[in-house]
């Protein structure tokens, strides 16, 4: 039981991390990407590769993957510089697939459909992470880390550039701000700390494959987004430990069929989206804060 | 007026069209260093697709632009608003979400970078001209209220305070007291009269008469995207042909 909620809690610190990644291009910066599940990817592998056939430590491997992530998110830049609204999410939808075929036809770097196994674990200053409970200390100090950077980037000017080229991107620009230059950097950053939960994953999973960065996953990563709240610093928090913690809960109602629990999940998951988005469009956190909030 | 004052804005011969139709026809004018020009004339005159062309957001099919005798023709618009040329909008394109400080905090910080040079000096110096700004317009007690929450007048005088904070010298404003009341739209004449005499030179699309007589130095009537007459607001405004277009009918 104890390692099952080990278990659970690594996954939740990690799906944090790209939810409050994810956040910070869709909630400040209004950047609606469908894709967000390819940079976690692409830290996973490079990670993994990293890790695998230069023998390289936990620090080696995660900056390789946000270097990675950062030049591959010029990928999305681009279109984002040129399209808004729906033109971007079909854009960025067309990443995701893209990305699939790539991580999953690629066998030299990704191992194919198969994936890469056998990934050593993570080692830093010469101590190597074995257990669940020391993963989760480490998932948790770089969710920590990721929240710092992303709370100081919103808070500060680069924030309230975000927040003008949201709100009114003809207006931010009208007033100096050059839209182009901070959205690149927006993204890219958003990338590369979305890299560092791929990283992570690898590490504790010991293995990668496809079925982790496809789009189902970038949907899930908005919906925890959206449902605990965009634009806010910990809503995303909230909303990823919704999404994981209710297919849990359930599995343990007394009386319920095993083979239901699937189909009632989905039910529930539905029926709370709907009912959210009546009563708080703003997402759960919004609920703690007054009418009338800046975000 | 001993020597006319220096040309900060030229504009030579602008033209853009909209499918067939010249929305700006061969526009040749100059904006000077503390006047108040006012572009009048009816709807679909021109008047704010000539400001379009001056800051960027829209590309003249011919003519150009000069500011400081410098041509700004063909330069992004983020780049022309650094130079020192501000506008407001009809519509007001404020930052809906954001804080009434942080719509006027965030025209303060320029660079694109992850944050701002000039350190802890800097950050004070803006968050400074962000609140005398908002004082100037009478918003400091609305400061952290959405911009979105804000009364019609007060968001009006929000985008003002916008174009204060960022510190610009040219002032090109599109409608700026329609829907004000009668004693919003008297802060907002002195606010206007207070800051040419710090030097800034303003240029105004307005309908209401009242202001085109109580601020003008100069008019400019634009029809039909052409200056149909310039000078001073006594002898355009008294001109019966120029009455009979604005008002509706077609002089002959």
């Amino acid at each position: 039981m104890l390692a099952y909620l080990t278990n659970l809690a690594v996954l939740i610190s990690i799906n944090a991390i790209l939810a409050v990644t994810l956040n910070f291009v869709l909630g400040y910066a209004g950047i609606f990407s469908m894709a967000h599940a390819v940079f976690f990817g692409v830290g996973a592998y490079t990670a993994a590769v990293v890790a695998i056939k230069l023998g390289g430590g936990l620090l080696l491997a995660t900056g390789a993957g946000m270097a990675v992530a950062a030049l591959i998110s010029l990928a999305l830049a681009l279109p984002a510089l040129r399209v808004r609204g729906e033109y971007f999410v079909a854009a960025s939808l067309g990443l995701q697939m893209l990305a699939i075929t790539v991580f999953s036809e690629w066998k030299a770097f990704t191992g194919g459909i198969g994936g890469i196994t056998n990934i050593p674990p993570a080692r830093l200053f010469g101590f190597e992470f074995a257990t669940p409970a020391q993963y989760l200390v480490l998932t948790l100090l770089c969710l920590a880390a990721v929240l710092a950077i992303v709370r100081l980037l919103v808070r500060g000017s680069f924030g309230r550039s975000l927040k003008a080229i949201r709100d009114n991107e003809t207006a931010a620009a009208t007033y100096g701000k050059n839209v182009a230059v901070v959205k690149t950097i927006a993204v890219a950053v958003s990338s590369s700390l979305a890299a560092v939960a791929g990283s992570l994953y690898a590490f504790y999973m010991s293995f990668v494959n496809v079925e982790s960065f496809v789009l189902d996953t970038s949907v899930l990563l908005i919906a925890m987004v959206v449902i605990g709240g965009v634009a806010t610093l910990t809503g995303p928090i909230v909303g990823t430990m919704l999404i994981l913690l209710l297919p849990a809960a359930l599995s343990y109602l007394p009386g319920l069929p095993s083979t239901e629990i699937g189909s009632i999940q989905q039910i529930v998951y539905g029926a709370a989206m709907v009912l959210l988005m009546i009563f708080r469009p703003g997402g759960v956190w919004s609920l703690r804060r007054g009418q009338g909030q800046t975000r | 007026m001993s020597s006319p004052a220096q040309i900060l804005l030229e504009t030579h011969g602008l033209t853009v069209s909209f499918g067939g139709l010249k929305a700006v026809d061969n526009v040749s004018l100059a904006l000077r260093a503390g006047i108040v020009t006012t572009l009048v004339g009816p709807n679909g005159a021109g008047k704010t697709t000539l400001f379009n062309l001056i800051t960027g957001h829209l590309a003249p099919h011919a003519g150009d632009v000069r500011w400081l005798g410098r041509s700004i023709r063909g330069l992004p618009h983020w780049r022309i608003a650094r130079d020192g040329i501000g506008r407001t909008f009809q519509d007001l394109k404020l930052f809906d979400h954001m804080s009434v400080l942080e719509n006027v905090l965030a025209v303060t910080e320029r660079g694109a970078w992850l944050w701002q040079t000039g350190g802890k000096a800097g950050a004070t110096e803006r968050l400074l001209r962000a609140e005398s700004a908002l004082e100037a317009v009478g918003l400091v007690d609305r400061r952290l209220m959405r911009a979105l929450d804000l009364a019609y007048a007060e968001r009006k005088f929000l985008s003002v305070a916008r174009l204060l904070a960022s510190g610009a010298r040219l002032w090109l404003l599109d409608e700026p007291a329609s829907g004000l009341d009668p004693r919003s739209y008297e802060r907002f004449l002195s606010l206007l009269r207070s800051q040419v005499k710090r030097g800034s030179t303003i240029c105004i699309i307005e309908h209401n008469l009242d202001i085109v007589h109580g601020i003008s130095d100069r008019i400019v009537f634009l029809d039909q995207g052409r200056v149909l007459a310039e000078g001073e607001p006594k002898s355009i405004l008294s001109d019966p042909n120029l009455a009979a277009i604005y008002f509706g009918e077609r002089a002959a």
